[in-house]
């Protein structure tokens, strides 16, 4: 209706040539997925993602000394000059592994020991984000297709080729790429909704599937972007991280904390219902919450909320051994900026008591760091990734 | 919601005018706002070099702010001029340019993602602190108009380009003044024979962006529809009055 209301105007202003040119006119290029429902004014039409500036902040302009924890803790910069940090897994022989998303193309390999250098063992290959180690495999998740290469640790100046596991996964943008995590021997990854709000069809799912790639099963539906989740060590329950819709509003809705209790049979909302509370002006006509299961936790809105952790170390105080910690990237649709890393506890009634951890990630309402995703070190430490500064900071407690 | 795709990101902010909004999102990035859009002219923004590159990275190669405008002028003023505009068609204007959209190709280039035997050349030597450097200059340089063209526009032509910017969108990015932004390039006033390459190029696959915005943007658009924005872009003079309102 705009293009035609468009050549209206164009008509009255030229009249010539008209009728050709109505008769010819394709159909509107279709708008990008991220911007489906974005309101017409002009604050919010100036909002987009930001891609990750092409540059690893320099070391000593790294926001390091700027972050704020509680008492006892203390954080310093574990490697610097990572560009498009994201993911973060670990191998048993001590080689931490580190995948990118749309700028570097790129698994790094940092080994703990020595200087923490980032050296490059994939290359080349567009959205390697979801990534795990396991049994010496190195698993990695891209838009399309999910691949192991063996014995990695042994071979990090050569991986030579993987194995495909799967070439299935539907690709395309928007919340195409993947978060890993492999338990009880399933892989598990998520496919995210096509687009910011829609019908999503076989989209915006959990699923797992056996380490070769066969049988893939649905863990958990209505799931709108999860780039988090892990298990918890006490129950073995799923608990995961949910991108809440854009475009709603400055302050709705929140991201969400979800926890799942029966795999397979559970529906988290979307597109019909967002944090448990709010059907959507859409699609939540002739639906009601009531029919959804609720978060366990509201994150924000727009949080950006990403990797989920739990603590499975002992260095930290015994309030936050078997508590998970979040990833709040931070918004890019909202006016007022926010990020930081927030800590929850699971209150054993299937929700869940949110505190925030480590601010300063932002100033002047400008991201100075972005948190993405943690890993817990063999001596109880923890590593945070932030893909915004291209680098990677250890928190610590005590000596 | 993520931040998402670059995937799909029409980038950031339309209008020029964003620039001035948008504060820098980027770590330790000075961010020196690009000139207005195309089509206003030189202002007194102009002799603008020495001040742009005020805040050099403390780091130990960043080198005085004065050397980048030496380094422009050998390194790369042969080929895109003094002022950072030449009439050579395939030759980008960088006059106008956003920084960030600046070093990104940049990046690109160094990367051997985006393919330019010069540029690659050029770029190989380019350590992150350069790249920092010469987009912070090119940045700041003021806009360079066209020179009067040879032949007068052709009114239906422009007309076309016109509705065509609209209905497909450009705009939303590019903004109304054509004068990009953050990460979207200046069109307006850019080499039609460029933009003609590059569209075609974004489409077919061969030109690859720093997202994949301009790829999904373009992919059902007609190629003959592209050679029309680019005529139009390249003779657009500021934004029309006609359609202001949409």
């Amino acid at each position: 209706m705009k293009s035609v209301s468009s050549l209206v105007v164009l008509a009255t202003l030229c009249c010539i040539g008209l009728p050709a040119l109505a008769q010819q006119a394709p159909p509107p290029a279709a708008e990008p997925g991220w911007a489906k429902g974005r309101p017409k004014t002009d604050t919010a039409m100036q909002m987009a993602p930001i891609p990750v500036f092409p540059i690893p902040t320099a070391p000593d302009k790294l926001p390091t000394s700027k972050f704020k924890l509680p008492p006892g803790f203390k954080v310093e910069t574990w490697a610097s000059g990572v560009l498009d940090a994201r993911g973060l897994r670990e191998g048993a022989k001590g080689n931490v592994f580190v995948s990118s998303l749309f700028v570097a193309n790129k698994v790094y390999v940092i080994p703990e020991q020595g200087n923490h250098q980032a050296k490059v063992i994939i290359d080349k290959m567009p959205m390697a984000t979801g990534i795990e180690l396991h049994n010496g495999s190195l698993y990695v998740a891209t838009n399309t297709k999910i691949m192991r290469y063996d014995n990695v640790e042994d071979r990090l100046d050569n991986l030579g080729e993987p194995k495909v596991l799967y070439d299935k996964l539907p690709g395309g943008n928007d919340h195409s790429w993947k978060y890993l995590r492999i338990h009880d021997n399933k892989l598990y990854f998520a496919i995210g909704a096509p687009c910011n709000i829609c019908d999503p069809g076989p989209y915006a799912k959990i699923y797992r599937m056996n380490l070769d790639g066969t049988n893939i099963e649905t863990i958990a539906s209505g799931v709108r972007n999860t780039v988090g989740f892990d298990f918890d060590p006490k129950t073995g329950d799923l608990w995961f991280t949910d991108n809440g819709r854009d475009w709603f509003s400055e302050e709705l809705p929140n991201d969400e904390l979800n926890h799942v209790t029966k795999p397979g049979q559970e529906h988290f909302g979307f597109p019909f219902c967002h944090q448990g509370s709010i059907p959507d002006p859409e699609f939540g006509w002739g639906k009601s919450c009531d029919e959804y299961v609720k978060p366990a936790a509201l994150l924000g809105p727009h949080a950006a909320s990403l990797g989920l952790t739990f603590y499975r170390g002992k260095m930290f105080p015994a309030k936050y051994q078997g508590a998970m910690f979040i990833a709040r990237h931070g918004p890019w649709n909202r006016t007022k900026k926010y990020a930081d890393i927030s800590v929850a506890w699971p209150d054993g009634k299937g929700g869940a008591r949110i505190e925030s951890f480590m601010t300063g990630f932002v100033e002047n309402n400008s991201y100075l760091g972005r948190p993405v995703d943690f890993l817990v070190l063999k001596d109880g430490s923890l590593l945070v990734s932030d893909d915004h500064a291209g680098a990677i900071y250890r928190i610590s407690y005590g000596q | 919601m993520t931040r998402w795709a670059a995937g799909l990101v029409f980038l950031a902010v339309a209008v020029a005018l964003a620039l001035m909004v948008v504060s820098p999102q980027v770590g330790g990035q000075q961010d020196t706002p690009a000139a207005p859009a195309a089509g206003s002219g030189p202002t007194a923004a102009a002799k603008a070099p020495a001040a742009v590159v005020a805040a050099p990275a403390a780091g130990v190669t960043a080198p005085a702010a004065t050397s980048y405008a030496q380094r422009f002028a050998t390194l790369c003023a042969a080929c895109h001029g003094v002022n950072g505009r030449m009439e050579t068609p395939l030759t980008p204007v960088l006059a106008g340019q956003p920084s960030l959209y600046v070093i990104t190709q940049l990046f690109l280039f160094r990367e051997g993602r985006r393919s330019n035997e010069a540029m690659t050349a050029v770029a190989k030597t380019l350590t992150d602190d350069d790249l920092r450097g010469f987009s912070e200059l090119i940045g700041a340089l003021p806009p360079v108009p066209a020179p009067p063209p040879a032949t007068p526009p052709d009114p239906i032509r422009m007309a076309r380009g016109q509705a065509l910017a609209e209905q497909y969108k450009c705009v939303f990015c590019h903004g109304a003044g054509l004068g990009g932004g953050q990460q979207v390039p200046c069109i307006g006033g850019q080499h039609e024979e460029y933009l003609q390459v590059s569209l075609r190029g974004f489409r077919s696959g061969s030109r690859p962006g720093y997202t994949q915005a301009m790829t999904a943007a373009l992919s059902q658009i007609p190629p003959e529809d592209l050679d029309t924005l680019a005529y139009y872009a390249a003779r657009f003079r500021g934004p029309a009055e006609a359609l202001t309102g949409k």
